[in-house]
């Protein structure tokens, strides 16, 4: 049996080529879909093989640092926390009602979404509770591929496709409950986030030649949290937390058959169930303190997350069906922040090493090269990925004081930089053969912010926009086999399976979130 | 104590910018990459799977089964459907050139009759006629535009209410004096004589008409045709009704689409194997074979001057030679171009092109690698020794042939032995399982009681 090690050629440049990324994503696809679909970035981990764009859709809750690059470690965000680590409400000093609608789009046409949530944090006695709805509107962005053939829906009672057009909401709730131990000076606190969601952003690309897509399911986010404080401002966090997310995409394609008798091309609608399934364990701890006596704090924190994704969805671009897998990812970060006067400043690192074993099964005995026989449920084809990613982020804010001090005005400036970089060995049990890949890119995410506080309101706007990332497209359409022209008002658009590309695009992000004190 | 911390600090950003720098290297195709290419590859010819044919009417397929294999219908009772597309030769009859009436044997052994020659070309294949081809014949003179609109060298003669091309080619089988209908002054295997001969040619209502006679003087054809046709009065049943249940028996038994390639355009990735799929890239890629053999069929819907060598009498308007679809079509254009034929199950249909002049694959592959050598250098060795010095291979001949030589074919391929392997693997990948043993067809016997040829 010979074994033949296929290397990627030494690298070149760091410029990146969306098209020749995209055959990483066609051959490596792991999760495209965000795995931690909520906006606890620091407690759940995410994993990407290829610089898509992931889209905005889970940034829900209203944020303080979001304009400034979104810090969290050596600087609290009250407003943020609380959804992060729910013990952390107990640091919420009265109870408030909000409201943070959220805007993001992707150029190009490629996608975006609005949500609105809207929720209270409320106490009672050594109690605090938080509760949040949002409601979510995620648009269509089929009709990005170039090339699309329209045909007469007239064909599709014969085809078996399926016109309606599916629902493209999602609504989220969240609740949240702890208790204060004043004498410890600590916290517990519980929550549970919950979403019925019919639409994941950039789902609908990533089967470039299906016809139609449906998806339903949800996801359910659950954590215990602890929040310790000692003399000195010295705090320490952690939360446990269990993260199922389950989708199922109906996609419908149409596939063109010869019918002998009337010697003519017929389509014929064919429907796919993808389940895609993925569950996290994790477990987080951070640390802040304060620095100095003028005004530097310093905070860390440790994460390991244990994902389990027995199903991936099979998507139409790629060509490792079903693969299940695990992955064990970790992150520990060191960030500094300080506050001296009206400016605020801060810096944070955080670098997330992760293992994922991904492996395609055999459904039907495969013989392989070497005559053995792999039987259904062994491993056709192996996945080992390295990542060694990274993150960095810094902002400042300035505030100033307005009618003496009774309220404030406070202006956000921030960047983030994510690095990701991971090896690929890949091993074929058929051909028995082996091959190494070397990935990397760099995120660019700009932040800004606006707030207004006064004791009646606080009124906040963030920004934020990212550069380096990509949204599946298709290159060229198809040659052959077109369907007929469109002749009834209701067309449908046969998305073509020509090569796919990823062309670069930038997601902008809009949030405003307002705050009033419940007295 | 601040200088340590910073120095932390500065130690993290390192390593994250460390991670920022490393290059970003072309990736290249994943194990799963040659199905996604193929499966694009294909796309972009037009081939797509085949609708199963809807089954035919068992009583129809009965007759028609009879019909195909029964003397009866031929002038001299001495040749049927079946002798040049026999079951035991897939549909076909192994020779390079056929024989029509008047000869013996079956396969190999079938020789013609004294004083008679072998027919112009190759008898092809029987084996998914019934898939929606437009033409019929190697020179497509019979051909199908629209569902039942034919056109064909008899003209308004050729009744309505043919089912399919391939009725109407069982209509033009048995009124062809070569293939079935006999000359002049024939008798037949029992020595009287061949009243279907006797009608001049261009009658060709009064030649199915007195085919239909001689059916309906059999009674168990009598019986078999009121059981295809329980709906239609005696009187009112003619050749056509004979000729669709031909095509019915046919459509029924000799389409055969089961391929490892068809499981494959059903989305079985495991259908072929790596040397397969390598070779259908070459067949849809480098080697051009999708040029030509292209849409459902892989073929069978244009025509092409590849260079196929000129062996035997030739047709009518420049004997020796046969010039192909200009024999129907009075254009330089298609001068020497026969039809493209479909490629399902072509590794059964030995020998291969309109004269039969190849009778393996590897040698249709090679010729194809380079067609003027081809045609220069032809091996005569691999046909029937009666055949050798027909081959017409001098320089005029090439020539003429080169000269309107498709261009899709004219240039050289640097195809490795290996290549060559892997398209024969793939070509091979074409065949119905069901298709190698057809044995079963043959009846014992059939209503006329005339021998059937096994």
């Amino acid at each position: 049996m010979t074994v033949r090690t296929v290397r990627s050629r030494p690298p070149t440049r760091r410029a990146r080529s969306f098209a020749l990324a995209l055959r990483a994503l066609q051959a490596f696809l792991l999760l495209l879909v965000p795995a931690a679909p909520t906006p606890a970035l620091a407690q759940l981990i995410g994993i990407k093989t290829v610089p898509i764009a992931d889209g905005d859709q889970f940034n829900l809750f209203p944020s303080r640092n979001h304009g400034i690059g979104g810090i969290s470690l050596a600087l609290d965000d009250t407003l943020l926390d609380p959804f992060r680590n729910p013990a952390s409400g107990a640091r919420l000093g009265a109870g408030q009602f909000f409201g943070s609608p959220v805007l993001y789009s992707v150029s190009d046409g490629a996608g975006g979404g609005k949500t609105l949530p809207l929720g209270v944090f409320a106490r009672a006695g050594h109690w605090f509770g938080a509760t949040a709805i949002a409601a979510q509107q995620i648009e269509e962005v089929r009709e990005r591929f170039p090339g699309a053939v329209a045909i007469d829906d007239r064909l599709a009672p014969s085809s078996g496709l399926d016109l309606a057009d599916p629902p493209r909401h999602n609504v989220y709730a969240f609740g949240m409950l702890g208790r204060r131990f004043d004498e410890r000076r600590a916290a517990v606190g519980a929550s549970i986030q919950w979403a019925a969601l019919n639409a994941v952003d950039g789902v609908d690309l990533l089967y470039a030649g299906s016809q139609h897509l449906a998806q339903s399911g949800g996801l359910l986010d659950l954590r215990v949290g602890l929040v310790k404080e000692w003399e000195g401002g010295r705090t320490i966090e952690a939360v446990a937390v269990h993260n199922r997310f389950r989708m199922t995409h109906d996609v419908t394609y149409v596939d063109w058959f010869w019918d002998p008798v009337q010697r003519t091309t017929v389509p014929r609608g064919r429907v796919e169930h993808n389940p895609d399934r993925t569950n996290i364990w994790g477990l987080h701890l951070q640390h802040e303190r304060p620095l100095t006596s003028d005004g530097w704090r310093i905070g860390g924190l440790l994460t390991a997350n244990r994902m389990s994704h027995p199903k991936i969805p099979n998507y139409e671009i790629m060509n490792i069906p079903r693969d299940p897998g695990w992955s064990n990812a970790f992150n520990a970060g060191l960030g500094v922040a300080r506050t001296q006067g009206p400016v605020t400043f801060a810096l944070e690192a955080i670098y997330e090493p992760i293992w994922s074993d991904t492996w395609s099964d055999s459904e039907t005995p495969v013989e392989t090269t070497s005559g053995a026989v792999i039987q259904p449920g062994g491993r056709i084809i192996e996945n080992d990925f390295r990542f060694s990613n990274a993150l960095v982020r810094m902002g400042v804010a300035r505030e100033i004081e307005l009618e003496g001090g009774a309220s404030a005005a406070t202006f956000q400036l921030g960047l983030a930089v994510r690095s990701i970089s991971y090896d690929l060995d890949q091993y074929d049990n058929v051909q028995a053969r082996a091959r190494w890949l070397k990935e990397s890119w760099v995120e660019w995410m700009p932040t800004w912010g606006f707030s207004l506080r006064s004791a009646h309101l606080e009124i906040r706007y963030a920004g934020r926009r990212t550069h380096g990332t990509g949204r599946p497209g298709v290159a060229a359409p198809p040659m052959g086999v077109m369907a007929p022209d469109a002749v009834s008002s209701r067309t449908v658009l046969l998305a073509p399976s020509g090569a796919l590309t990823l062309d670069e695009v930038r997601v902008t992000t809009h949030q405003v979130s307002i705050s009033l004190p419940l007295r | 104590m601040r200088k340590g911390r910073s120095r932390v600090v500065v130690a993290s950003l390192a390593l994250a910018l460390a991670a920022c720098e490393r290059g970003g290297s072309p990736p290249e195709p994943g194990f799963g990459a040659l199905d996604e290419q193929l499966r694009r590859t294909i796309a972009n010819w037009g081939v797509i799977p085949i609708l199963p044919v809807p089954a035919q009417e068992p009583a129809l397929v009965e007759l028609g089964r009879a019909l195909f294999f029964d003397n009866v219908l031929s002038g001299n009772r001495d040749i049927s459907c079946a002798t040049c597309h026999h079951p035991s030769l897939h549909a076909g009859d192994g020779l390079s050139l056929a024989v029509g009436t008047g000869g013996s044997g079956l396969g190999e052994s079938r020789a013609p009759g004294e004083g008679r020659d072998l027919l112009p070309r190759n008898a092809p294949s029987l084996l998914n006629r019934g898939l929606g081809q437009t033409y019929t014949f190697w020179d497509g003179r019979l051909a199908e535009h629209g569902r039942g609109h034919f056109v064909t060298p008899v003209g308004s003669s050729l009744p309505s209410g043919l089912v399919n091309v391939l009725a109407a080619q069982a209509m033009l089988a048995v009124a062809d004096r070569g293939e079935m209908r006999g000359t002049h002054g024939d008798v037949d295997a029992f020595g009287q004589h061949n009243e279907l001969a006797a009608v001049e040619d261009g009658q060709y209502a009064t030649i199915w008409q007195r085919v239909m006679q001689r059916l309906t003087a059999i009674t168990a054809y009598v019986s078999l045709l009121e059981r295809a046709y329980s709906q239609t009065p005696a009187a009112a049943l003619t050749f056509r009704h004979a000729a669709n249940a031909i095509a019915a028996f046919q459509l029924e038994e000799l389409t055969k689409v089961g391929t490892p390639f068809d499981r494959y355009l059903a989305r079985d990735d495991a259908a072929l194997t790596m040397d397969e799929k390598r070779g259908a890239l070459l067949f849809f890629g480098e080697a051009r074979c999708a040029f030509c053999h292209n849409g459902p069929l892989l073929g069978g819907q244009s025509f092409a001057n590849v260079g196929a060598p000129q062996i035997g009498p030739g047709m009518h308007a420049a004997p020796p030679l046969d010039l192909g679809r200009a024999e129907v079509e009075d254009l330089s254009f298609y001068l020497f171009a026969f039809r493209v034929p479909p490629l399902r199950n072509v590794e059964l249909t030995a020998p291969y092109m309109h004269s039969g002049a190849y009778t393996t694959l590897e040698a249709v592959v090679r010729h194809y690698t380079d067609v003027p050598l081809a045609m220069r250098e032809y091996d005569v060795s691999q046909l029937h020794p009666s055949l050798r010095d027909r081959w017409h291979g001098d320089a005029a001949t090439i020539e003429a042939v080169s000269a309107t030589l498709d261009h899709r074919v004219s240039q050289q391929l640097q195809l490795s032995d290996e290549q060559i392997q892997e398209l024969l693997a793939f070509l091979k990948a074409l065949t119905d399982p069901a298709a190698r043993d057809l044995s079963r067809l043959t009846p014992a016997s059939v209503p006329s009681g005339l021998p059937v040829v096994r």
